[in-house]
């Protein structure tokens, strides 16, 4: 589904921050992006979403190579991402109902089927009493939940999610880990960037390490275990 | 389902109009005011255009293929000839006259014409017996050619050396040429109003979007396709210069109401009525469609330009 083959990026006239980057996410699958603190966890999946192009290299989206894609052509291949961002970029002005309609808006969906599929999946997060509240009024987590009703609602066939649990309590965390692996189950590609220890290792999918700019492709306990020994 | 009596704090509006919050954007009323007096401005410089375009119009078609003969009441040497001569002469000239095809009729001017024409230099009770006074016949042509006016004028020196052909065209050229620089004035006046209403715009819609370029970033991410985000902007441009153009055209047509009433009958025989005819009415109040058609433009444009710099 997607393939990365000697990805760089750098900003501007700066140094690569992401370098030779090379992995294939099979259609289906489940991974966590770790790495310490600045290692390009963000950049590589502003790569993922198509947020940026990479500056050299091939990336193969859904059976179409899109480094030189015209741009027009990524508006199809976006609509099957959704995206849980890490400041979760919920528009302060649209209610929440708004807000989650927005991916089927887009896609110019009819009314009736927006108002329908929103009403059930703000139910399903449990903010089924808060359609018309306007996010700035809401708490972390329940902005949170916003974004992932948001990400999801179009039924993406990949879905990205950017440290979906680093303003939510182990409890929630665990619950909307379970949530994108229900997701996961109903064939959705997931990856997910975390610094959580625990959730990866409770989860158990394979890694994708960052480090420096450079990507491996570990299990996870082997991750924790070169945590614990200091290579990262 | 969301009512206004339910609104509060936190709460949003029932009716969604944007994804982006552009309907509450700041700066919106110094557009419609700026687009309202560029409106104003246009409806005046073309108004004013209309009124020379009518004036010109009377001037041509009523001088068009005519030209008079003056038979001096003097003869080459300068000895004043009796007005039973000049008369005379009057008379042959204009027979020749018609018989010539280009010349559709002759019409020589009596005595009480004259009188009218000469009153204002020589006053009412001066008795014309006691001048001299030159013969005047106004001649009507199928068409007016240098050729034909040259055979009529060796036509009529044949008879008298002395006559003149006034065939009008100096004094008319210079106020075609007066009325034709104020009319291209107004034409440039009015491209200025277009182009500054263009800049307006797209300064505007540039400051929205850079304003919202989080926002419209995260549609573009999300899917959207550039007429999707396009569109929104587009509306709202619209829906500002409807406004602004319409105020615009309102407070124009107030002014010109008031200039017709204030000039009232004062239109002489070179200025004619400040009065605007149904073709033109039309035109001015088509203004605020064409403003925003393009504002619409304008804004497609801008967008379209600041969405090509995103991957």
């Amino acid at each position: 589904m997607i393939k990365f083959e000697n990805v760089g990026l750098r900003y501007g006239i700066g140094p690569e921050v992401l370098g030779d980057i090379n992995f294939t996410l099979d259609p289906g699958s489940f991974h966590f992006l770790t790495g310490p603190s600045g290692a390009g966890k963000t950049s590589l999946m502003s790569l993922i979403y198509l947020g940026r192009r990479p500056t050299r290299g091939l990336v193969t989206m859904f059976g179409q190579n899109i480094s030189d894609l015209d741009r027009r052509k990524l508006v199809p291949i976006r609509q099957r991402i959704g995206v849980v961002f890490q400041d979760f970029r919920l528009l302060p002005h649209l209610s929440a109902f708004d807000n989650v309609a927005l991916p089927l808006r887009i896609l110019g969906r009819p009314e009736k089927e927006i108002d329908n599929n929103v009403n059930e999946l703000l139910d399903w997060v449990g903010l089924g009493d808060k359609t018309n509240v306007l996010p700035p009024t809401m708490s972390g987590g329940e902005q949170q939940r916003i974004a992932i009703a948001r990400a999801v609602i179009a039924r993406p066939r990949l879905l990205l999610a950017d440290e979906p649990t680093g303003n939510l309590d182990d409890e929630i965390g665990f619950r909307l880990m379970h949530l994108f692996d229900q997701l996961n189950r109903m064939g959705t590609t997931i990856v997910i960037a975390t610094h959580n220890q625990a959730i990866i290792d409770k989860l158990g999918h394979p890694c994708l390490v960052l480090d420096s700019g450079h990507l491996h492709v570990d299990e996870p306990k082997n991750w924790i275990q070169k945590k614990i020994e200091g290579v990262f | 389902m969301f009512t206004k009596k339910d609104r509060k704090l936190g709460v949003a509006e029932g009716k969604r109009q944007y994804d982006l919050p552009l309907n509450k954007a700041e700066g919106s009323g110094f557009l419609i005011l700026l687009i309202s007096l560029m409106t104003f401005l246009a409806v005046i410089a073309l108004a004013a255009s209309f009124v020379l375009g009518a004036m010109t119009q009377r001037w041509t078609s009523g001088l068009e293929n005519r030209l008079t003969v003056e038979i001096p009441a003097e003869n080459e040497e300068g000895v004043i000839l009796p007005n039973e001569d000049v008369k005379t002469l009057t008379a042959d000239i204009a027979a020749a006259l018609s018989k010539h095809p280009a010349v559709k009729n002759t019409e020589i001017l009596g005595e009480e014409e004259i009188q009218e024409l000469v009153s204002p230099w020589l006053g009412d009770d001066m008795v014309l017996k006691d001048i001299p006074l030159p013969g005047l016949i106004s001649v009507q042509l199928h068409i007016t050619n240098p050729d034909t006016l040259k055979v009529l004028e060796n036509k009529v020196k044949d008879i008298t050396p002395t006559a003149r052909l006034d065939t009008h065209q100096t004094w008319l050229n210079d106020l075609l040429r007066f009325t034709g620089a104020m009319q291209f004035a107004a034409a440039m006046i009015t491209l200025i109003i277009g182009v500054t209403t263009v800049t307006a715009v797209a300064g505007a819609i540039r400051s929205r979007m850079a304003e919202h370029r989080a926002e419209v970033e995260l549609l573009h991410l999300m899917g959207a396709k550039d007429d999707y985000i396009t569109e929104q902007f587009q509306r709202h441009a619209l829906l500002l210069t409807l406004k602004g153009s319409t105020l615009g055209v309102l407070a124009g047509a107030l002014v010109m109401t008031f200039i017709s009433l204030i000039s009232g009958d004062t239109a002489a025989a070179l200025v004619p009525d400040f009065k605007l005819n149904a073709l033109h009415m039309i035109t001015l109040f088509l203004l605020p469609v064409i403003a925003c058609a393009i504002s619409a433009f304008t804004a497609r444009h801008t967008v379209l330009h600041v969405l090509a710099d995103m991957p």
